[in-house]
């Protein structure tokens, strides 16, 4: 029993220990915001600095980020109206 | 074991995970293939013919935007050789729809419906011609005739619930002789906005030809994406 309770202590542990490395409110933060469009004329995309390293960005973070704060789908035209196959 | 050294033994096993998680090659992110409309799809012997010649040079354009230009999306089936809506004849202009991916600004929104057409041309349009004819092959062909950039952005977020975002898009059509002749130097950008037909679009909406009065703008080769990696192998020129 009591060996049991170890386990489930080791692995929780490091799960936590390797979930603190690879996520963070900063991370957090820019997957809900990842776009930034400032007075018209610069867009940029939003990362806030942690206190320690710059975050790396990488184009399966935008991808992901992309996924998780779609707007929904868009009333916009389509292909069809402007091109032909 | 003690519970002392049990979570010094899970603090070891993380930081071991930790570190096989920072030495382990990364993953390799790949731009999706549906992005290129398949040489099946196309409905003309010239257009299936010119999705096969420029299979290469289509995937290498999709490469390079999905790399490169990480704050736009193209969008699926876009990339091809398409003609026209309402054109006569097979004219086949090589074709590239994106999603320019901004937070509405107040700013922006103020602008006429033209004024952001023409700023959107301004910054994307130019970039985008020297792209799609990076593989010198795709401009030489003779049976290529001109160019379409469609470039989307996002007008309107839902503002309550069950509401749907509404897109602007506008439809640029270039002339393969106008667009080989500016790709020269030969002509400036605010000539091929003159000779290039413009449509735009609210949501879905015709609103028909548009003016547009455009200016050289750099946005794409000196916009950096913060803290942006490109993947290991990738170059951008």
């Amino acid at each position: 029993m009591r060996s049991v309770r170890l386990r489930w202590l080791l692995v929780g542990g490091a799960l936590l220990a390797v979930a603190g490395c690879a996520t963070g409110e900063e991370w957090a933060t820019w997957k809900a915001h990842p776009t930034h469009f400032a007075s018209g004329e610069h867009m940029f995309f939003s990362v806030r600095n942690s206190e320690g390293s710059p975050p790396r960005v990488t184009r399966q973070d935008i991808a992901l980020a992309r996924d998780e704060g779609w707007w929904g789908k868009p009333i916009t035209v389509s292909q069809e109206q402007i091109l032909e196959r | 074991m003690s519970v002392k050294s049990a979570l010094a033994a899970a603090l070891a096993l993380a930081c071991v995970m930790a570190a096989g998680h920072a030495v382990a090659a990364p993953p390799t992110a790949v731009p999706p293939e549906d992005r290129l409309l398949p040489v099946e799809l196309y409905t003309t012997d010239k257009a299936k013919t010119l999705g096969a010649t420029h299979r290469g040079a289509l995937r290498a354009l999709n490469a390079t935007i999905y790399h490169c230009m990480p704050w736009v999306e193209t969008q699926k089936h876009s990339i091809g050789f398409f003609r026209p809506k309402n054109t006569t004849g097979d004219d086949r202009y090589l074709s590239i729809r994106i999603f320019i991916e901004q937070d509405p600004s107040p700013e922006f929104a103020r602008f006429r419906v033209e004024e952001r057409a023409s700023a959107m041309f301004s910054r994307y349009v130019g970039a985008m011609l020297r792209r799609m004819t990076k593989d010198p092959a795709v401009a030489a062909d003779a049976t290529l005739d001109g160019f379409t950039v469609i470039l989307e952005w996002m007008k309107q977020v839902p503002r309550g619930a069950g509401d749907r975002p509404v897109h602007e898009t506008i439809a640029i059509f270039i002339e393969k002789s106008v667009a080989v002749d500016y790709l020269a130097g030969a002509i400036p950008i605010t000539e091929v906005a003159a000779k290039a037909r413009v449509l735009g679009f609210d949501g879905e909406t015709p609103l028909g030809p548009l003016r547009v009065a455009v200016w050289d703008d750099n946005f794409v080769s000196t916009f950096k994406v913060s803290n942006y990696v490109l993947e290991p192998g990738v170059t951008c020129g």
